[in-house]
């Protein structure tokens, strides 16, 4: 038996158990509120990181370090890192918006909120009050690792089995949604590209600016050709052509 | 360290199981190995073909009634009825997802990463050929579905629940058209429905701690020992009520009904529409496949006590689905609304405990499956050069301009209806009239009300259809190709045939209404 084990297992809760409960678990609880809260997604992220923590040493403390471990490791390490990264990568500066899109929303979410974890909690106090825990020695019995394996691989060999059609779901999902397929001949090289720009029909020079004038300084304003007629080459393709209206272009009495 | 031992596999029972996860296997390596240009066609057979292969399976094993890899599985006559049904109607399924006649290259897109309404976006819609991996992710999703009904422990069901929820929420991402709306639903259906699985599996920890501390029986999340803590458990029971509402939310959450039904438009509208069509059919029969399982096995000896909350649910599922269609003007969001308070009426089979109960609700999910999916068949035809054209003011006078098209939907509508000599009049029979033999009356009573109020939108949408002028907008019907054509008329020949002639399959479902426990 591990010293957890034996923490556990002595029935009542030791004192050095209520005390690391009593500490982490408000820690729990500010993390979790921590994370819904904040507006940064990587101050949410590292809420979370905390929430994550204080749980994996409660399993510890439950005799369960096998799954306090991989809490700690797996999930604190390395689930939420990566997620860190993404974060990182799409951009920290992104900050959620708080212009409800319902009105009295949030307002309506926290009051149903607390009612729930109200009514959940009450309700699992007055039933588990009084309960002695049972079965954690004989869960324990060939030590916790063994434990869970024995479960895995006979219980619940099906299950365990079939969370690999959720892995492989996950990867096909993951590179459905995030992959771009450049095509043989998207990829072009120099000599192509050259070919290209002196081709017959190809205006081979930069192309002209927007048009900035004296009325208007707008980047979706065509530029003028020596000719007066305005080319559309000038303005980016997502801006609509936009031609000044006599009004625009009269005089707005600032140069007096 | 005592020797471990792999609990016994009988692999024949699991067969349509494996069968079908396999195939998805082997639809990724096609991915992988096969040009692009045959991907196409190598799918698709492959996918048909697993699926008459675990048909096939599913036939073979009719007779067994059994409980294997440890408690995990059990292969019953309510489990091979529903595989069966959501074989069959899978296939119908990939049919409407495989057609490329319709719209050039496929309902799916070229590329999901290419941001939506770019110029890059409107070249690749022009006919660029749609993903082929959606095969594979549709064949996890069946095979997710045949482990849900077939489920007899919660965690199992738990994870069969994700493993046909995930490739769904993949597929509901990858419309050709009105991409935006996709992704949004999507995203909406993901967040929702991960947030239903917390509450499932929130559930199960409930009733586990709930099953410990039967005398001679240790604690487990499998059905015959949930059965047995039920009555027998020292435990305070409100672990029991509070884990059985947890488990239920659910549940319900995949079956769409009411309050956790508001998902549901916005997916059936986003979604690729043969996707749709596979989500009304296939998921509601997996669902409602699990919800008697966990109702009639496991929890069977608290039915007074869930009854009269599964019974206001689904009296408000009704409600909602009913009142709410009748202002809609969105085709695909008035089948939605139609899905919902269909799922209502199925809750009323789900709460007759007899057997007659249990079959005539396993009628109805074959019946319904087949209408629903035959009109996301009709949906995806009627287009115009933007795609489908879903509101409803632009199916007026459709009847004039294709009246087949427009016949077979009125059909098809008439059905659900209820109208005599359409499944849609012998499935609400069997479903209302165990209710009414096992003293639910006033369900019943509810079902025929919000019945007919459901039928006022059906009727003003064939009023619609066949009294109004052809306009300058109205659509064209396109003529579908070889795929599309034979799921549509396989949907509306099975939507008569049960209608005219259901003893059939109500005996098949009478005499395979039995769980194992």
């Amino acid at each position: 038996m591990t010293t957890s084990t034996v923490l556990a297992a002595a029935g009542d809760v030791s004192g050095g158990e209520e005390i690391t409960f009593w500490i982490l678990a408000p820690l729990a609880l500010i993390g979790a509120i921590g994370m819904v809260a904040a507006r940064n997604a990587v101050h949410s992220a590292l809420w979370l990181v905390l929430t994550m923590l204080c749980l994996g040493v409660f399993y510890v403390l439950q005799a369960g370090p096998f799954i306090g471990m991989v809490q700690i490791i797996v999930y604190t390490g390395a689930i939420m890192m990566l997620f860190l990264f993404v974060l990182m990568l799409v951009g920290r500066d992104a900050s959620d918006s708080l212009i409800e899109t319902l009105r009295g929303q949030r307002v309506a979410a926290i009051v149903l909120g607390l009612g729930f974890a109200g009514l959940v909690g009450g309700a699992l106090y007055r039933a588990m009050d009084g309960t002695t825990a049972v079965g954690l020695e004989q869960a324990n019995a060939e030590g916790n690792v063994q434990g869970i394996a024995r479960l895995l691989f006979t219980k619940y060999v099906f299950a365990f089995e079939l969370t690999s059609a959720l892995l492989i779901t996950a990867a096909v999902g993951a590179m459905v949604l995030a992959h771009i397929e450049r095509r043989k001949q998207d990829k072009v090289d120099q000599p192509s590209t050259m070919r290209a720009r002196f081709a017959p029909g190809n205006y081979p020079g930069p192309k002209p600016g927007p048009g900035v004038f004296a009325t208007s300084s707008s980047v979706a304003t065509p530029a003028r050709l020596p000719d007066g007629r305005l080319t559309e080459r000038s303005t980016p393709d997502i801006l609509p052509v936009r031609e000044l209206t006599a009004q625009e272009t009269s005089l707005k009495g600032t140069d007096q | 360290m005592t020797e471990l031992k792999l609990p016994s596999l009988d692999y024949a029972a699991l067969a349509p199981i494996l069968i079908m996860l396999g195939a998805a296997l082997v639809g990724v390596l096609v991915e992988a190995f096969v040009p692009r240009r045959s991907r196409h066609v190598v799918q698709l057979t492959l996918a048909l073909l697993a699926v008459l292969a675990a048909l096939t399976m599913v036939v073979l094993n009719a007779d067994d009634r059994l409980i294997t890899a440890g408690q995990a599985i059990s292969v019953d006559g309510p489990t091979l009825f529903l595989q069966g049904a959501i074989l069959v109607l899978a296939a119908m399924a990939l049919l409407l997802i495989g057609d490329r006649s319709v719209e050039r290259g496929g309902a799916f897109v070229a590329q999901a990463a290419v941001t939506a309404e770019s110029a890059d976006d409107r070249r690749q819609a022009e006919g660029r050929n749609g993903l082929t991996e959606i095969y594979p992710l549709t064949t996890f999703a069946i095979g997710g579905m045949l482990i849900f009904v077939a489920a007899n422990d919660l965690l199992t069901m738990f994870i069969a629940l994700e493993v046909f929820s995930l490739p769904l929420y993949l597929l509901c991402a990858l419309a050709r058209r009105r991409r935006l709306l996709s992704q949004e639903a999507a995203m909406k259906y993901f967040l929702l429905g991960a947030y239903a699985s917390a509450f499932f599996l929130f559930g199960v920890a409930l009733i586990y701690g709930f099953t410990s501390g039967i005398p001679g029986r240790g604690a487990g999340v499998d059905f015959s020992t949930i059965n047995a803590a039920v009555t027998e458990s020292p435990t305070s029971p409100v672990l029991l009520f509070a884990g059985m509402a947890l488990l239920a939310i659910g549940l319900l959450f995949k079956a769409a009904a009411a309050p956790f039904h508001v998902w549901t438009p916005d997916v059936y509208q986003g979604a690729p529409t043969p996707v749709t069509g596979f989500m009304a059919a296939c998921t509601k029969v997996a669902a409602f496949g699990a919800l008697l399982r966990v109702f009639h096995v496991a929890f069977a000896g608290a039915a007074w006590d869930f009854t009269p909350v599964l019974g206001a649910v689904a009296v408000l599922t009704m409600l909602v689905g009913a009142v709410l269609a009748v202002t809609q003007t969105d085709i695909k969001r008035l089948l939605a609304y139609s899905s919902i308070a269909n799922a209502g009426y199925l809750l009323v089979g789900v709460l007759s405990p007899s057997r007659d109960g249990l079959s005539g609700t396993m009628f109805y999910l074959v019946a319904y499956g087949f209408s629903v999916l035959a009109a996301f068949a009709v949906v995806t035809l009627v287009r115009d050069a933007d795609g489908e054209a879903t509101h409803l003011s632009r199916w007026a006078g459709l009847g004039r301009r294709s009246p087949f098209y427009a016949g077979l939907f009125t059909f098809i509508l008439l059905a659900f209806a209820g109208i005599p000599l359409t499944s849609g009049f012998t499935s609400k029979f069997a479903i209302f009239g165990p209710a009414l033999d096992g003293g639910q009356a006033w369900l019943v009573i509810a079902g025929v009300l919000t019945s007919m109020v459901l039928a006022f939108p059906y009727l003003r949408v064939v009023v619609m259809m066949w009294l109004s002028e052809p306009g300058e907008s109205t659509p064209t019907v396109t003529v579908p190709g070889g795929l599309t054509s034979a799921a549509l008329m396989i949907g509306v020949l099975a939507t008569l045939v049960l209608g005219v002639a259901p003893a059939p399959l109500l005996d098949l479902a009478t005499g395979a209404a039995d769980f194992v426990r």
